[in-house]
């Protein structure tokens, strides 16, 4: 029984962590077309964030404003020098990322090192729940990235923003003709992408190896999530962690990590080949 | 300029890529005037009104509103400054709903202006929860139309408003532009019904391999004009 709870939890703890890791890609890759290949990398920036705040001495919880000035500052230098000029072209846009994240890794390295440096736990300790002692800051995570999904979701749904979001991002044309700028809306969201991804490293840096190279991890299996998923909603994305997250921690509990990550392999081969567009394709 | 004019265009030039297809249309359409643009299918009117509206950049050519060239403003712009548009093709949101159509570019969000509009067109007052993708054709014209009508510019730009719309809803469409007219707002209108012409504009304009080869104010015999040109 309390094993059944642990795998639950510990099911459930990965898809969360999925759909935050995935996040940003979603809005990047799958409402602006930009197939960013350097969302790892804007996940690193923000664990970096938090590295530079622990360093200084600074409370914690300031990591989370220091992330997004780092990664909303270079997205909208990557937008404005690169990415605006590639909209609509999928090709472009994934050399352009490819070379910014190199880049990006290699501007940490020289100035962090190549070394893994870790991060403080803010909550040791555990809590007991369903009969389980689960580690603290884990259930914390849980709780900040339900809240921030429902309330994202909420807000997508209702406000005028997330319609002329979805405006645009189906007929740019008309959008454009009814009055919504399309240029500064692109950008917007663009740098909302990076900053979220920014966010998502701050919040898993302290269970992390915190090192230059750690955006590739994030980067494959985010593809995984969308093409499984489907590009341009929210639901695609939690219905996209669900049965990535799922597989893996059932095929990994069953077997061991390697079967499991052959079998998100083999998923998404299958969905590539057999249903492009995913599960719950809006576009 | 005198503070009549709402809209000149100078020798408007442009096309796709390398090829020209519109090579040269000039027009002057006062306060309060509706000027349509006819032709056959293929002649470049959706290019025209589309160079007008900024979503072609022209090659060539001047285009004004009131006294402000806006010829190479993007058409956000130009609606900030008093340009409406309704495109010929995909003239509505498909995946939002009716009435997130009719709202999404207001501020607040409201549907109250529409209140007149969808008196006379209630099929779209009906719908207003539904995808506008569900909408028949000539349903999205109508959104699309009500849409531009209700925005309050000093010019409205239509593409086709009467493709695929029922002869009596035509009418109403007459109408409101009438009304518009009579309010003091102008109206560019691409249009291959020629009863709407008949009933609704001040002069036309007949294209012809992107140039402007009859021009006409409305009156009697223009329909048989219009018409007799038309099928040459």
């Amino acid at each position: 029984m309390e094993l059944i709870a642990l795998y639950g939890l510990n099911l459930v703890y990965t898809i969360a962590v999925l759909a935050l890791v995935v996040l940003g890609l979603a809005v990047v890759f799958g409402l602006l077309g930009v197939m960013n290949m350097a969302h790892g990398e804007f996940i690193m920036l923000g664990a970096y964030s938090a590295l530079i705040i622990q360093q200084a001495g600074l409370p914690y919880i300031l990591a989370l404003p220091m992330a997004v000035l780092v990664c909303g500052t270079v997205g909208f230098l990557v937008e404005y020098a690169v990415i605006r000029h590639l909209y609509r072209r999928p090709f472009d846009t994934l050399l352009a990322t490819w070379g910014l994240a190199i880049l990006i890794r290699k501007a940490v390295e020289g100035a962090f090192g190549r070394d893994y440096k870790s991060i403080e736990q803010r909550l040791p300790g555990t809590v007991s729940v369903l009969g389980v002692d689960y580690p603290a800051y884990r259930l914390a995570l849980l709780v900040v990235i339900v809240a921030l999904f429902a309330g994202l979701l909420i807000w997508y749904r209702r406000s005028n923003t997330g319609a002329r979001i979805k405006a645009m991002v189906q007929n740019p044309a008309l959008a454009s003709a009814v009055g919504i700028d399309t240029a500064f809306l692109s950008r917007a969201t663009f740098i909302f992408g990076v900053s979220v991804a920014g966010l998502a490293g701050v919040l898993l840096a302290p269970l992390v190896r915190v090192e230059p190279y750690m955006g590739l991890d994030y980067l494959l299996s985010s593809f995984f999530i969308l093409v499984v998923g489907g590009l341009g909603s929210l639901e695609g994305l939690l219905v996209g962690s669900t049965v990535i997250g799922g597989t893996d921690v059932v095929v990994s509990a069953i077997s061991d990590k390697t079967a499991g990550y052959l079998s998100i392999l083999i998923i998404s081969i299958l969905f590539l080949w057999l249903r492009p567009n995913g599960l719950y394709a809006k576009r | 300029m005198t503070g009549n004019v709402i809209l000149s265009l100078d020798k408007m030039q442009g096309g796709y890529g390398d090829v020209t297809v519109i090579h040269g249309f000039s027009a002057i359409l006062s306060v309060g005037e509706a000027g349509f643009v006819t032709g056959r299918n293929g002649v470049g009117k959706t290019t025209l009104i589309r160079l007008i509206a900024g979503s072609l950049t022209p090659s060539g050519g001047v285009v004004r509103l009131r006294d402000r060239e806006v010829t190479t403003d993007p058409a956000h712009r130009r609606r900030a400054l008093g340009m409406s548009y309704a495109p010929q093709e995909h003239p509505v949101f498909d995946q939002l709903t009716v009435a997130e159509n009719l709202t999404l570019h207001h501020r607040d969000r409201s549907l109250n202006r529409y209140d007149e509009l969808l008196t006379l067109f209630p099929r779209i007052g009906e719908r207003l929860g539904q995808q506008a993708g569900t909408l028949s054709g000539g349903e999205k014209k109508i959104l699309s139309f009500c849409r531009a009508a209700a925005e309050e510019t000093d010019l409205v730009l239509l593409d086709e408003p009467t493709e695929g719309v029922q002869p009596e809803n035509i009418a109403l469409m007459a109408k409101v532009i009438t009304a518009g007219k009579a309010a003091g707002r102008s109206y560019l209108i691409v249009e291959q019904n020629l009863s709407l012409i008949e009933m609704a504009a001040d002069k036309a304009y007949l294209l012809d391999h992107g140039d402007c080869v009859y021009e006409a104010a409305n009156g009697h015999g223009l329909r048989e004009a219009l018409s007799k040109r038309m099928q040459i």
